[in-house]
């Protein structure tokens, strides 16, 4: 439980640390890290197949893509949009609000509850396995026409147009 | 079930026809798909409501009528498309091959089962469009709205999911029977998590519908894109996620009703105003219609916050006329365009004269859109007002009626520009070609149809 506590922390701290970080490059460093608590915390809850994709996919893969299009994007302190105090307070009002009623909600509950403790099991690739190619046969199946979609669009969208005209 | 996958291979096979280069069998081959879609949902029809494969889709009749309608709409907007997408690039397969995707999205949204079906079926729906929107590669308002509607529509998907997480977490299932289970089984002790869940679900629903004060981004994204693509925004995705939202809060949550009509009902009010006080004091006919569309969303949440045996049917009638309508506005406004160049309002005087026909069917659409008796808007207007009726709703019914004044306002003024304004720089000649012709006399016809008629149309549901 203890190890649970300070990566808790650790995840929080870091997540912190993302946003109050004043250089773009250093947020997205931040961030990596977060994520990497996150795999611990999949660990600890035994989910290992959560916790390799998280940290194949996530930690690896998005994080990197992140910091070349930060490297590439050149951000300095002149281009920077300047918000304004109310815009802030506001923000941060309606952020606070919603961590309320979150937190509301979270204290009453019960910790012992059956999908919590129920099959420790869950998180196996052998379970997982199971029930996708089961249960959820049709959402799998469906989530190939999402990734033909974003493939279809990503190269419609970057390859270069022979014809332009305001139509 | 054989729509959906029907629809899925029709996608991929244009994508192979574009490979070939076969130009000329796009439209035709995907209007005889769209039939054949049709034609599944029609034998479908009160075969029985039980959920299929596992419990993932149901195909009752709620889902079908809403699923006809979305092809219905889909086809009339392809018959549009004709020579509109090759003005703008070469690769027009892939652009069908996306419409015929986000329909099966829409499909989707209209007959899950599950939440986990629900979410697919959404993000099948958007992904497709946050591409759509910036096809206009070189233009710069249509890759900022393109922009604007990825971040923000991903930002909301995010509320989606951790609403549904949350259910998840106080349910422990993903089917939507489980879930109902639930809150029939435990009416007074219900997780708190569920009212959480509840509340997230709600912002994420209402993001995509463009309910005020998710509606930031509708102005600008239905302003950027290619009028075409706004209107299969402002249409289908609109109407399937209404279907989507209607049988969430209609099977679902309903015994929760006290908890979530008083959310629901303010931003109701919310949405009434900001959408008709704001396309009031448009010039721009596109923005008009973006801020209406608003406005309509809150006229059809009516049926959500009064929520009934009449509450399908009459979203379902709401839906038929709005679309048809925003089909009739949005193929004038193209046709406008490409004499004038300019989507204000000038650009439409004298079309009266220069143009009668097309005149005549903005005209009505626009009647419809008011609400004005004898078209079908009326008899959508009518059902919802009913429904709140019966509710004694009666603060919401006046503020409602307020604004269906303030809606009138807005619609005559292009009725005006057309008949009573004279241009300045001589009349344009508005030339109409024979499948917007076929289009906008089809969309008025069954327009004054079901506004003489509406038998035909309420008996359905």
């Amino acid at each position: 439980m203890s190890i649970f506590y300070f990566v808790a922390f650790l995840s929080i701290f870091f997540a912190l640390m993302t946003i109050f970080a004043k250089n773009p490059v250093h947020s997205v460093l931040y961030l990596v890290i977060t994520f990497f608590t996150f795999t611990v915390h999949y660990i600890l809850l035994n989910a290992q197949f959560l916790a390799v994709v998280n940290f194949i996919v996530y930690m690896g893969a998005i994080m990197v893509l992140f910091l070349f299009v930060l490297m590439l994007l050149n951000l300095n302190k002149e281009s920077e949009p300047m918000k304004s105090n109310l815009v802030k307070i506001m923000g941060a009002i309606a952020g606070m609000s919603l961590l309320a009623t979150l937190l509301g909600a979270f204290r009453v509950l019960e910790i012992n509850n059956d999908y919590v403790t129920g099959n420790t099991d869950v998180g196996l690739v052998e379970n997982l396995g199971k029930v996708l190619f089961d249960e959820f046969l049709l959402p799998f199946e469906l989530s190939s026409l999402l990734l033909l979609t974003a493939m279809i669009g990503a190269v419609l969208l970057a390859k270069k147009e022979t014809k332009e005209s305001n139509g | 079930m054989g729509a959906i996958i029907t629809l899925s291979l029709l996608g991929i096979l244009v994508l192979y026809l574009g490979l070939y280069k076969a130009k000329n069998a796009l439209l035709p081959v995907t209007l005889v798909g769209l039939v054949v879609a049709i034609g599944f949902e029609i034998a479908a029809w009160d075969k029985g409501a039980t959920p299929v494969y596992h419990g993932m889709v149901v195909f009752d009749n709620l889902a079908l009528s809403f699923s006809i309608l979305c092809i219905v709409i889909t086809g009339l907007i392809l018959l549009l498309s004709k020579e509109y997408f090759r003005a703008i690039s070469s690769n027009v397969a892939e652009y069908y091959t996306l419409m015929l995707f986000s329909l099966t999205g829409a499909l989707l949204v209209s007959s899950y089962h599950n939440f986990a079906m629900l979410f697919v079926g959404i993000e099948v729906m958007s992904v497709t469009l946050y591409i759509l929107v910036g096809i206009r590669k070189s233009d710069f308002n249509s890759n900022e709205a393109a922009l604007k509607y990825f971040l923000m529509g991903a930002f909301s998907t995010g509320f989606l999911l951790f609403g549904i997480t949350l259910l998840y977490g106080a349910t422990g299932t993903f089917d939507i029977t489980g879930v109902k289970a639930y809150v029939i089984d435990n009416p007074h002790t219900i997780s708190p998590l569920f009212y959480g869940g509840i509340l997230l679900l709600l912002v994420g629903l209402c993001f995509k519908i463009g309910a005020a004060p998710f509606h930031f981004w509708t102005p600008d994204v239905y302003d950027g894109a290619p009028i075409l693509i706004t209107s299969y925004m402002s249409t289908v995705v609109k109407v399937a996620s209404f279907a989507g939202f209607l049988r969430l809060f209609s099977y679902v949550f309903v015994p929760l009703h006290d908890y979530w009509t008083p959310v629901l009902l303010t931003i109701v009010v919310i949405t009434l105003f900001m959408g008709n006080i704001s396309a009031l004091m448009q010039t721009s006919f596109k923005r008009m219609l973006a801020y209406s569309s608003i406005a309509h969303a809150g006229y059809m949440l009516f049926a959500i916050v009064a929520i009934g045996a009449d509450s399908a049917s009459g979203i379902f009638t709401y839906s038929i006329a709005y679309s048809l309508a925003s089909v009739i506005a949005f193929g004038g406004l193209i046709l406008v365009k490409r004499a004038h160049g300019s989507d204000q309002f000038i650009a439409f005087n004298e079309l009266g004269k220069t143009n009668p026909l097309l005149a005549i069917t903005i005209t009505i659409a626009m009647l419809s859109l008011a609400g004005i008796p004898l078209t079908a808007g009326f008899i959508g207007k009518f059902m919802m007002f009913n429904t709140v009726m019966q509710d004694y709703q009666i603060t919401l019914l006046v503020l409602a009626a307020i604004n269906a004044a303030i809606g009138v306002f807005y619609y005559l003024r292009v009725v005006v520009h057309m008949y009573f304004k004279s241009a300045d720089e001589g009349a344009i000649e508005v030339s109409m070609p024979l499948n917007f012709k076929i289009v906008l006399i089809i969309a008025t016809v069954v327009t004054l149809l079901i506004g003489l008629y509406p038998d035909c149309i309420l008996g359905i549901l």
